[in-house]
């Protein structure tokens, strides 16, 4: 990193004029910086330029001559927020594809719209990048992405194009699904599953699929390929990540067991219940992601699952040593990103780790923490210039910058 | 049923009357004169002429030959503007029910030319708003619809001609709620892993064959797709497969603009109305300068009003006019045959007492392959006369 530091220094400084303009040299003067896995900077120097960030430093930070100086005295900058479990970007209607209940070949990039306005929501509370998957609808409901919250085009916005396996566990996925009783059979939803074992039958059937698949490739008889076995071929070889939503403790007990049966690495997503069950996750070494540490009560379809949230859950994670992420997720009634990691605190988090549950570690849990969730040299320019420390109720996000652009409009 | 006693008692006899007269008209050169005779965008006749022979356009201006200009009957329209019929490059006709076996979502290899009906009253009433070809086109609720047919409206009710594009669709209208994909991404998928078996020989049969020839780029591909999503996904499949893609609808091309020019995608608008917001109705002006090939399409009676709002809203007038005739006719892959005057082509046109994105300029009549269908002919001129000149109404229905 000290040697990116200079050379990317003396690049920015002897480029021509017009270069110049497009990689414009921009220095943050005055604020208290929270780099993200480091300590704090008291009166810090943030400077970036093409997008990048070239020094994170003290006041003492040289500053390139001809550089524009935006003065933060008195406010506080992070890093873009990361939510890891993002609920929007498209209609409700196209994040399912219910045609089947286990459908992991679909993308959920291919129904993505930048100008959700739920982008535009989540760059004012700060958050940068979010991790959309499909939604819960299905058991198994296809690739999730990882995007930055602006951009014209989702290709341009696309950090992580199959980042993860969306595997959804309870009562959610059978809703709406009927069983035959006579009469016309008039619609698709006459299938399984119905209840919650029928929702492990169709995981356990989808994998054990796969994996037999896996096998007979090995011998002469290949079977015929197929794009939903293959992604889940993925999983059972380790190169891509299940994330199994589970909020009750029975489900969080049944995702980790078929985790474990299986021999595939999941994250327990919503995990509401898991004070309920530290031990086991602690044993599995299993990441959990806390949608939305303020909830009271689990409502909407996901009510069903019979999840009895705490406040305390964070608190208890990280006594407990286990690594939490915490996310918005499918909670309609979820705070913004930061007043979540707030009242994690509110309820004995530490602060610092408080705001890396939602910049570090995400980051690191979607394999992007080389480019995001930290302020350091070299690492995209996402960062957000708060009014006060992010944590304090009163802080609001007075610029919010992608890649080194302002994405929101001045307050 | 409501139309078979008409049909059944005058069928017979109209059809022997128009195949005397038609007889007649196609063994005798027609010379059309007019004020302005519109060639193509960049051939414009004034007191022009035009031989045609056999239906089709024999001779343009100063090549007709003295024998055969003093031979053919005389057509002359005096003050008005003559104009290539126009093209409607994707066109339903009322009859989406029968353009979209609902049952199945993908169906590429049906043809819309099986759903023809040269009975439907839209089809009768395409020569009076200047329309003389169309592409029958599967409807949007199939996410993979189908063959688009080549349709002439014409003296005997229209015909039916060769296979055209393979219809997508990534419209809501494709999503149905009630039977897969259900989402956008599920249509995406769908058309992605279909390519994708046809590529690899996976999957054979027709459906299959329809999707190889797209991709080795001998047939073109339409997609419905209005916002920006859709748009993107229908650009994406076709820079990964290789089509040759036209847009159909395409409301929020003006945030795809510079992909579109890229990769070369041509655009089929709704018509435009009054009530169109000011960036439907500047959407023209910006493809066109982004170098985009566009046409209009939606309601036939409506297509001179877009090209003239689009005007209204700085398109060009050439520009305008060719995204009524030679840009559709292009996007069919037709352009040899319709959409233009030159030599060779069809002789369909279309008469105005004025230019015809004058919206006050009358329309006169439409004729098809050379023959009268809609409207009225002129006065008869001096010249020889055939024994049998078609009467002034012959084009009525």
């Amino acid at each position: 990193m000290n040697l990116r530091l200079p050379l990317a220094l003396l690049g920015v400084l002897t480029l021509g004029s017009a270069l110049a303009a497009q990689q414009q040299t921009t220095v943050y003067t005055g604020a208290r910086i929270l780099p993200g896995g480091r300590p704090a900077i008291d009166n810090g120097v943030l400077i970036t330029a093409g997008g990048k960030i070239l020094v994170v430093g003290g006041a003492s930070t040289a500053v390139p001559e001809g550089a524009v100086t935006v003065d933060c005295a008195g406010r506080t900058i992070t890093p873009g927020l990361i939510d890891a479990s993002f609920r929007g970007g498209a209609a409700p209607n196209d994040l399912n594809e219910q045609g089947e209940e286990v459908t992991p070949q679909v993308r959920v990039l291919d129904s993505l719209d930048p100008e959700d306005r739920s982008f535009a929501r989540a760059r004012a509370a700060g958050v940068t990048t979010v991790h959309v998957m499909p939604g819960t609808r299905n058991v198994i409901g296809g690739l999730g992405c990882v995007v930055k919250t602006f951009g014209s085009d989702p290709a341009a916005m696309v950090l992580k194009d199959a980042a993860s396996l969306r595997i959804v566990m309870g009562a959610e996925p059978s809703m709406g699904n009927r069983a035959i009783r006579g009469g016309r059979v008039d619609s698709i939803y006459y299938r399984r599953p119905t209840t919650r074992m029928g929702v492990v039958w169709e995981v356990r059937k989808a994998f054990y699929e796969a994996k037999q698949a896996l096998e007979l490739t090995l011998g002469a008889a290949a079977p015929p390929p197929s794009p939903g076995r293959d992604v889940l071929a993925r999983v059972l070889r380790g190169e891509l990540t299940a994330y199994t939503t589970a909020r009750s403790e029975q489900d969080i007990r049944t995702a980790l067991r078929i985790a474990g049966e299986f021999g595939y690495q999941t994250v327990i997503e919503e995990a509401q219940d898991a004070y309920l069950v530290a031990d086991q996750l602690a044993a599995a070494k299993v990441t959990v992601l806390l949608g939305a540490p303020s909830a009271a009560q689990v409502t909407g379809p996901a009510g069903a699952d019979g999840a009895d949230p705490r406040y305390a859950t964070a608190r208890m994670l990280a006594d407990r040593g286990i690594p939490f992420v915490i996310t918005t997720g499918s909670n309609a009634a979820a705070l913004d990103l930061v007043r979540e990691a707030m009242f994690a605190v509110r309820n004995g988090v530490a602060p610092a780790m408080a705001l890396d549950a939602i910049t570090v570690a995400p980051a690191r849990l979607l394999g992007l923490d080389d480019r995001i969730g930290s302020l350091a040299a070299g690492k995209d320019a996402d960062f957000v210039v708060w009014s006060h420390d992010p944590l304090d109720p009163a802080a609001v996000a007075v610029s919010v910058h992608i890649d080194g652009k302002p994405v929101t409009a001045p307050r | 049923m409501r139309r078979l006693p008409p049909r059944a008692v005058l069928g017979p006899a109209l059809l022997a009357a128009l195949s005397a007269t038609c007889g007649l008209a196609r063994a005798q050169d027609v010379l059309l004169g007019a004020r302005r005779i519109v060639v193509a965008a960049d051939s414009v006749l004034d007191d022009g002429r035009v031989l045609i022979r056999q239906g089709k356009v024999a001779y343009v201006g100063s090549d007709i030959p003295a024998e055969a200009r003093a031979r053919a009957r005389r057509v002359d329209y005096g003050d008005a503007t003559v104009v290539p019929g126009f093209v409607l490059a994707a066109a339903t006709l009322g009859q989406e029910r029968d353009l979209a076996e609902r049952a199945l979502p993908f169906t590429p290899d049906l043809r819309a030319a099986e759903a023809f009906d040269p009975w439907h009253e839209d089809l009768l009433a395409l020569p009076q708003y200047g329309v003389t070809s169309l592409a029958l086109a599967p409807a949007p609720g199939n996410v993979a619809g189908g063959l688009a047919a080549l349709v002439k409206t014409g003296r005997d009710r229209g015909t039916v001609g060769a296979d055209l594009f393979v219809s997508l669709s990534l419209v809501p209208a494709a999503r149905d709620q009630e039977r897969p994909p259900t989402s956008l991404m599920g249509a995406v998928e769908l058309l992605r892993s279909a390519c994708d078996a046809a590529r690899t020989g996976a999957a054979t049969g027709p459906d299959a064959a329809v999707l190889r020839q797209a991709m080795q780029g001998t047939r073109s591909v339409f997609v419905y797709a209005d916002n920006f999503a859709e748009l993107n996904a229908a650009l994406d499949l076709a820079r990964d497969f290789g089509l040759r893609l036209v847009l159909v609808g395409a409301a929020d091309a003006g945030k795809v603009l510079p992909r579109l020019a890229q990769q070369q995608v041509g655009v089929v608008l709704d018509s435009l109305g009054p009530e169109a917001r000011l960036e439907q109705l500047q959407l023209p002006t910006r493809l066109a300068e982004a170098g985009v090939a566009f046409c209009f399409a939606g309601r036939p009676a409506q297509l001179r009003l877009s090209a003239a709002l689009a005007v209204h809203h700085g398109l060009d007038r050439k520009t305008a006019l060719q995204a009524l005739t030679r840009v559709p006719a292009a996007l069919l892959d037709q352009a040899a045959t319709i959409g233009s005057l030159r030599q060779g082509c069809a002789a369909d046109f279309v008469v105005f007492a004025g230019d015809p994105l004058d919206l006050g300029s009358a329309w006169v009549a439409t004729w098809v392959d050379g023959e009268l269908v809609h409207g009225t002919s002129p006065a008869a001129s001096p010249g020889p006369q055939p024994a049998a000149e078609p009467a002034a109404d012959a084009g009525v229905r």
